[in-house]
């Protein structure tokens, strides 16, 4: 099938299914509430690759989603999504990748009665210790007004590239208790076992409490129960003045808790967890809305480590003028301190989107400038040039969207890069 | 039948029923499945402060609001109760940064969305380097697992 012909065949097939599905949907649409999502990219770009320098790739991505069934109320429903790609000029640039993937494919059955949801199939779960794709079963209900519980169980999807799905399994919960918004706080557990054995066994707390004077704590602490110590401990206290919202934050991370020490985690992080690092990070941000058109920010983050004795901070400011609809100017500034001259560089960024441009037969104009000076040069180079102008138009009651937009980048991996995108974006709705 | 399988049998059964009867009981707070569509959101990052109470109700709305650097300090708030996020997000918007395998990172894959401040902008192979050294934790959080770690693998093994 790896033959010209065949490859022809792949591809035509690949754009007649996307299609099939798109036509087919106000068939299938009869009986249910049916959403389908279809981004299609088309990229144009320049790439050294095993084979040849500066060769053309092609690659044309497919986003599908697809939601079937109860979507605005409660009750049965199917969801989809995942993408698939074909580089059109067969060059082998992605000949290491895979050329597409099921993101998620899962029955939800919801209830209003104590909040009771359950999934079924291919999905990502969130919350507590849980951010991970599984294949398998989940629920979650609540225990009357003061209690809320979520299990889950099945197969981990990151583990699948290595050795099959045999002994490979995750499975994990979250008890939470709470009173209104006044307080929450939640226990959760989490173990992942790879090919028979534990890769990662972990406890969590996570908590949210309304403390006076409207500042709100929150925070999270990670317990690794393989190596018996504390990964992570983050907290954050957020509170309003007036128009102006602060947020700060303290983080810790012990590197020897907190970098899985089993065999499947990827380089390049199983070895921080050797060495006996420990990293704490703390700062904050303000953002002040001085009236519905002007948006102003600043953060900060301070960066210090037990064992290596230097120390590193992040400043940056940004300022966003907001006009009708999406229409927006903005600016941002940042700069990275680190002791070490090869940790600092300056970055700044402008862009504009122009929502429905007056006069132009266009739906919006849109432009990107980044620019990131380095203090010391990385691959002979001290700087890097970004910059996107982007435009598109939308038809069909604006369920049909085409976008076009062109890159230029010249930075230390890359002399000077063009990149074109057309965009495709479709939604149907019944 | 040894003790302690019995006993932690025994425990299991309790737990689950003090859980049912827990859950008959009483109903708390229905979150419905979708932010109600004759409020009009717009289309700009929604401040849910501007109609909701910070706190008091149901949810601490004000850990909701989508502020500027939103973007950056959300894990905590959706880690906690992804279910306001699905009011208006469907999953798939969340796949667009957190996923096992999504390709495009999220700055190419909406190009020209400049307003929304996607992770990763512009060249950010170079900046990558320097943001590692000094947290590789936020590079592990999305990253930390054989699949997401792809793109990882050309350079660092």
């Amino acid at each position: 099938m790896n033959s010209p012909c065949g490859k022809l065949v792949r591809r035509f097939g690949f754009l007649c299914g996307v299609c099939g599905l798109l036509l087919s949907a106000p068939t299938v649409a009869g009986a249910m509430e049916v959403r389908l999502n279809s981004q299609t990219l088309l990229l144009f770009m320049q790439r050294n690759t095993s084979t040849s320098a500066d060769a053309s790739v092609i690659p044309l991505y497919e986003y599908l989603q697809a939601d079937i069934g109860a979507r605005s109320t409660r009750g049965l429903s199917f969801h989809f999504y995942g993408w698939a790609r074909e580089d059109l000029n067969d060059s082998d640039y992605y000949k290491d990748n895979p050329d597409g993937e099921l993101l998620y494919g899962y029955l939800n059955y919801s209830r209003p009665f104590n909040n009771l949801n359950l999934r079924l199939g291919r999905q990502y779960v969130i919350g507590g210790l849980a951010n991970n794709s599984i294949d398998g079963l989940s629920l979650q209900t609540d225990l009357g007004p003061d209690f809320v519980l979520s299990i889950y169980g099945g197969l981990p999807v990151a583990f699948d590239t290595t050795a099959g799905r045999s002994g490979d399994s995750i499975f994990g919960g979250r008890l939470v208790w709470h009173s209104d918004s006044l307080h929450e706080v939640g226990l959760s557990y989490q173990k992942t076992s790879n090919d028979g054995s534990t890769e990662d066994q972990r406890l969590g707390l996570d908590l949210t409490l309304a403390l006076p004077a409207g500042v709100n704590l929150s925070g999270r602490s990670t317990y690794n129960l393989e190596s018996d110590g504390f990964g992570e401990n983050f907290y954050e206290a957020r509170f309003a003045l007036s128009d102006f919202n602060f947020r700060t934050f303290f983080e810790n991370y012990t590197y020897a808790d907190y970098f899985a020490p089993g065999k499947q985690t990827p380089n390049p992080f199983y070895v921080l967890n050797r060495g006996g690092e420990a990293q704490t990070n703390f700062g904050g941000d303000v953002v002040w809305r001085m009236s519905s058109d002007w948006e102003f920010g600043a953060k900060t983050k301070f960066y210090t480590y037990d064992v290596n004795s230097s120390s590193a901070a992040y400043y940056s400011g940004l300022i966003t003028w907001h006009g009708q609809d999406l229409t927006q100017i903005g600016g941002e500034v940042g700069t990275m301190q680190g002791d070490a001259a090869d940790n600092k560089y300056i970055l700044s960024r402008a862009f504009f989107y122009w929502d429905r441009p007056a006069g132009l037969p266009l739906a919006f104009i849109s432009g990107d400038l980044l620019y990131a000076a380095y203090d010391q040069p990385i691959y002979g180079q001290d700087n890097s040039f970004f910059a996107s102008l982007g435009a598109g138009q939308r038809f069909l009651d604006d369920r049909l969207e085409l976008k076009l937009s062109g890159d230029y980048s010249s930075d230390p991996y890359f002399d000077s890069d063009l990149r074109t995108m057309l965009v495709a974006n479709y939604r149907f709705d019944y | 039948m040894p003790r302690r399988p019995l006993l932690f049998s025994l425990l299991l059964l309790f737990s689950f029923l003090l859980l049912v009867a827990c859950s008959v009981h009483d109903q708390g707070y229905s979150l419905p499945a979708q932010h109600p569509p004759e409020a009009d959101l717009g289309r700009n990052r929604p401040t849910c402060t501007d109609c909701h109470e910070e706190r008091g109700g149901p949810l601490a709305f004000a850990d909701f609001n989508h502020t500027a650097y939103f973007a950056e300090s959300h894990r905590n708030a959706a880690g906690r109760n992804v279910q306001v996020c699905n009011m208006c997000h469907q999953p798939s918007f969340c796949n667009t940064c957190h996923a096992t395998g999504i390709e495009l990172k999220p700055s190419v894959k909406n190009q020209s969305d400049t307003y929304s401040r996607t992770p990763h902008h512009g060249d950010y192979l170079s900046r990558h380097r320097i943001d590692g050294r000094i947290d590789p934790g936020s590079c592990f959080r999305c990253h930390g697992n054989p699949k997401a770690a792809r793109t990882c693998a050309p350079c660092h093994g």
